[in-house]
């Protein structure tokens, strides 16, 4: 590793017509962009209808619904419908002068239901233009989030988001925002505030909390009472400060809502999907601009004038990753900060910027390895999509349990939403979550480099192939087949984890169907690259080799995942599907007791042995084999299940 | 293969989405609420009317929020009227600060307190100009599930083969420019168009194919969709304005990064201005499948298909002017 060839590789791969993107297509780029931006909100906002005109309704001359229908794009009037209409179908709705009647179909169902939100968001609207405010909105609600485990943790903390305008106005008053949410009990009551504060509290307080929490178009006309002007000033002050993209991330502070009934939106549970969208949607376009160097160095041989310089693979790939690296970090610090001086209206994110820099390595690892295997651009077109897909499912699917603890900490996302919610993460929570994909990451890269060489860069050889080619790659002796295994842990680690993540609300099943994927990732990852290796004539081809090989790859399998489980799985005894896991590996009552770690030595060894008697011989013999294997390893793991629960 | 992975995800999203896009989907299941307060008569008869809450009186709001962190209670809510001149009432709510289920839980209050605040309106109702029109009956029939297959599952689905498809066009176009292949290709007796001709038709009747696949499958859940052959034109409509986008792109840049770059970004460009149409194609889509098609509806499958014939026919154009020595 030099870094004086690796910034010079990186400035080629920025600047070289070959590699970097050209001047015309940089201005199209920036042009389109700009574009978007603009039209963006237009989409998000203007409720460009996609319900627009779904249903079709009759209407009566003297309904009282007419202006509701007027005023809902939702529904379609049809002139000079009647009631018959319903039921061929030319209408889904017929409103009479008081009465709504519906076709007896689905659809019917639906247009009637959303005709129900329909009038209650018109009274609503309507209610908004009384001159009575309090009159029309009789009813002030201040919701508080508690922790119902007794500790009165609060979730909106005095974070700066909202400095209300009346705390600095009136000392006498105290009734900030966070002791009312600390102490639900009713402090005010004892204080006696007097009343006309109150008022004047909610009404801003509404106003504050239409802006942030509806849509544009319904915030715009949400507040006929404007506060007074030097009120006023200030809320058009914070407005600017948090900005419009407050509204998608202002649930994520947890705030305590306040306003009337209908302003109280339910705080948004898929933080991790605005996340995902948020700073793994960039990722993908880091990873197809980088899939597309990569593969282009290997075609027509172009790569090979680097590989014959004086310069070592590691520098080459090292060189030609960096820019994009740097490119896509500094995209999510942006975004991250951002992100937190939105919410927090502070400098900040410095442990978001820390969680995702294992997920950006893991797509520009993934894509790296992809782009090794891919023997054209349309193989790699199809590896993005699936790494895409399923490095998006791995970090959002996990983030959505966010209240389980262990499982939410298998996505890297999860620390994100926790630092933007100023909470602290521990030191072993955060190795948790970033620990298994940064190895992961290491490992394509490890792999994808076997790969950098002349003899694959430049053939046509098959994706299985290739496959193999890279395993094999480190193996020279037999003990380099146990160094194999352990570097494929963190990856079956990580699938395991997806696995845990996507199943555990099944319950009973849920145990049965992580088996199965323990047993087949495990199996894989023990004697794999021991077939490749025969395959590539590495061993001579012999029962007694096989033994060997078979329980170097199982031991060596078993100590690290002891070291794993006894160090990494903090939390996961807590849940039932978490000690299944402990369980199959036999430190249910702890590693102290030797004599109970013994048997899935024993196992995983075995196993590991069957299959490296079937990847002697061929093909079809292997996979017979590790079947067989992965069925003794799931007997094993439900017996030791059925015996011990 | 990768079609099946979508397809798995995207179902998945669908649950996940369609919880996200009503909450009270998910649950169900009645809220034990503590009362308290001042007003506690009122909210108690309100309560009692409703299945979904079920109250439980307390003496004081302390004694309410003791429940509350024994875990007795799902929720407290506590009224008092405040000395202002329509006499508001102030109901201080406290939910548990959990993920999935304080949304459950505050979109069940909501409904609740919905409630109250109609009750409260009505004892004001004199002060008020605009009396509020009564809520149709709840039937509970509808399904939550049902407009959102429509209005963004199903666009969402036949939209994805035909990006997918220009996406594919814009590669194995420059994976040719790019490897020289193409000289080997103009040794057949075959025309620079005919190559451009047979590369565009394949991704184009692809997409049709793939909508009608999903359309089927949808049908087999249960989900009936009109118009399908129409649905069908739609698709090969956009298939070809997006390999045709594709097409260009490859032969003007000649490389891939540069095409796909620009392919990606002017297509969600296009599906954003889009909204300056009249009717946007994802509402097209959905009006059709649901059977609410107008005479607009048509209009626009019409301009779509024309837009997309006569960009076809303008790429053809311009690929005959091409001079294949200089690719």
């Amino acid at each position: 590793m030099k870094p004086a060839k690796i910034l010079r590789i990186a400035r080629w791969e920025l600047t070289k017509n070959a590699g970097g993107v050209d001047r015309r297509t940089l201005g199209v780029v920036a042009v389109a962009v700009v574009l978007l931006v603009a039209v963006a909100p237009v989409v998000a906002f203007s409720g460009v209808g996609l319900d627009d005109e779904l249903y079709r309704v009759g209407i009566s001359e003297e309904s009282e619904f007419a202006p509701v229908v007027a005023e809902d794009n939702t529904f379609a009037v049809v002139d000079d419908a009647t009631v018959q209409d319903l039921e061929s179908g030319q209408i889904d709705l017929y409103l009479a002068d008081t009465a709504v009647h519906r076709s007896d179909s689905e659809k019917g169902a639906a247009a009637y239901e959303e005709f129900r939100d329909s009038v209650a968001t018109y009274n609503e609207q309507q209610l908004r233009q009384e001159p009575n405010h309090s009159a029309a909105f009789p009813v002030e609600v201040i919701v508080a989030f508690e922790e119902q485990t007794g500790s009165a943790v609060i979730v909106g903390a005095p974070d700066g988001e909202e400095p209300l305008p009346e705390q600095d106005q009136d000392d006498a008053d105290d009734g900030q925002p966070a002791d009312e949410q600390q102490e639900p009990s009713g402090d005010e009551e004892d204080e006696g505030q007097p009343a006309a504060d109150e008022d004047t509290d909610t009404d801003e307080a509404l106003t504050e909390e239409t802006d942030e929490d509806l849509p544009a178009d319904e915030a715009d006309d949400g507040d006929p009472e404007a506060p007074e002007p030097s009120d006023g000033q200030e809320l058009e002050e914070e407005d600017e400060q948090t900005g419009p993209l407050a509204e998608f991330l202002g649930p994520l502070s947890e705030d305590g809502l306040t306003g009337s009934p209908a302003d109280i939106t339910p705080p948004f549970p898929f933080q991790s999907l605005v996340l995902a969208f948020l700073f793994v949607i960039p990722l993908n376009f880091v990873i197809q601009a980088y899939g597309s160097t990569i593969l282009s160095e290997r075609i027509n041989r172009r790569g090979e004038l680097l590989l014959v310089t004086p310069v070592s693979r590691t520098d080459i790939i090292a060189g030609k990753t960096l820019p994009y690296f740097v490119g896509a970090m500094a995209l999510q610090a942006v975004l991250a900060v951002g992100a937190v001086w939105l919410l927090r209206g502070e400098l900040g994110g410095f442990i978001s910027v820390l969680a995702l820099t294992p997920l950006v390595l893991l797509f520009l690892g993934s894509t790296f390895l992809g782009a090794m295997f891919a023997r054209s651009f349309k193989e790699l077109t199809f590896v993005t999509v699936t790494i895409t897909v399923s490095l998006t499912s791995y970090a959002f699917i996990p983030a959505i349990f966010s209240d389980i603890d262990p499982i939410a900490l298998i996505s890297p996302l999860t620390l994100v939403v926790r630092d933007l919610q100023n909470e602290t993460i521990a030191l072993s929570e955060f190795l948790f979550s970033a620990g298994p994909p940064t190895l992961v990451a290491l490992v394509f890269f490890t792999l994808g480099a076997g790969l950098y060489r002349e003899e694959d860069m430049f053939d046509q050889r098959s994706m299985s192939g290739k496959i193999c080619d890279s395993l094999v790659g480190p193996i020279t002796s037999k003990w380099h087949v146990g160094l194999v295994t352990v570097m494929l842990i963190p990856f079956v680690l990580v699938t395991q984890l997806v696995a845990v993540a996507t199943f555990f609300a099944l319950g009973e099943l849920a145990i049965v169907l992580l088996f199965v994927v323990v047993a087949v990732t495990e199996e894989l990852a023990k004697t794999f690259h021991i077939y490749a290796a025969y395959e590539h004539n590495r061993f001579e081809r012999t029962a007694k080799s096989a033994v060997v090989l078979g329980t170097i790859s199982g031991a060596a399998f078993f100590l690290i995942e002891i070291a794993i489980l006894v160090f990494q799985l903090i939390g996961f005894t807590e849940l039932e599907i978490g000690e299944a896991l402990l369980l199959f590996s036999g430190v249910i009552t702890g590693p102290t007791e030797v004599v109970l770690l013994l048997p899935p030595l024993a196992l995983h060894v075995a196993t590991a042995v069957i299959g490296a008697f079937g990847a002697f011989r061929s093909k079809r013999t292997y996979i017979v084999a590790v079947s067989l294997a992965m069925l003794v390893h799931l007997v094993y793991n439900l017996s030791v299940v059925m015996l011990f629960v | 293969m990768i079609q099946l992975v979508i397809a798995g995800f995207s179902s998945f999203l669908v649950v996940g989405l369609t919880a996200l896009y009503d909450p009270a989907s998910a649950g169900g299941d009645e809220l034990t609420v503590g009362i308290s307060g001042e007003t506690e008569d009122q909210l108690l008869a309100v309560a009692m009317e409703r299945d979904d809450v079920e109250p439980r009186p307390y003496v004081s709001e302390a004694a309410a929020m003791e429940a509350f962190e024994r875990g007795e209670v799902d929720a407290v809510v506590s009224g008092r009227v405040l000395a202002d001149e329509a006499e508001t009432v102030q109901l201080d709510v406290v939910v548990p600060a959990e993920d999935l289920r304080t949304t459950l839980i505050v979109t069940t209050l909501r409904e609740y307190l919905i409630a109250v605040e109609a009750a409260e309106r009505q004892e004001r109702a004199h002060e008020l100009s605009f009396t509020p029109i009564e809520l149709p009956e709840e039937t509970g029939e509808g399904s939550p599930y049902f407009g959102f297959t429509y209005t963004i599952l199903l666009p969402l689905l036949l939209f994805l083969p035909p990006f997918i498809s220009g996406s594919i066009a814009v590669d194995s176009m420059t994976e040719e420019l790019e490897r020289g292949t193409l000289e080997l290709l103009r040794v057949a007796p075959l025309s620079l168009v005919d190559v451009v001709d047979g590369k565009a038709l394949g991704m184009i009747a692809i997409a049709p194919l793939q909508a009608l696949l999903w359309i089927g499958l949808l049908r087999v859940n249960g989900i009936g969709i009109s118009n399908s052959w129409v649905l069908a034109v739609t698709v090969t409509a956009i298939a070809t304005l997006a390999v045709v986008i594709g097409l260009m792109l490859a032969l003007l840049t000649r490389q891939r990064r540069q095409a796909q770059l620009l392919y990606s970004i002017l297509v969600l460009l296009l599906f954003g201005l889009a909204v300056a149409l009249p009717e946007h194609p994802a509402s097209t889509i959905a009006k059709l499948a649901i059977d609410s098609a107008t005479f607009g509806t048509f209009a626009h499958v019409g301009f779509i298909t024309a837009l997309a014939v006569g960009s076809y026919l303008f790429m053809r154009r311009y690929v005959t002017q091409l001079n294949p020595e200089r690719l």
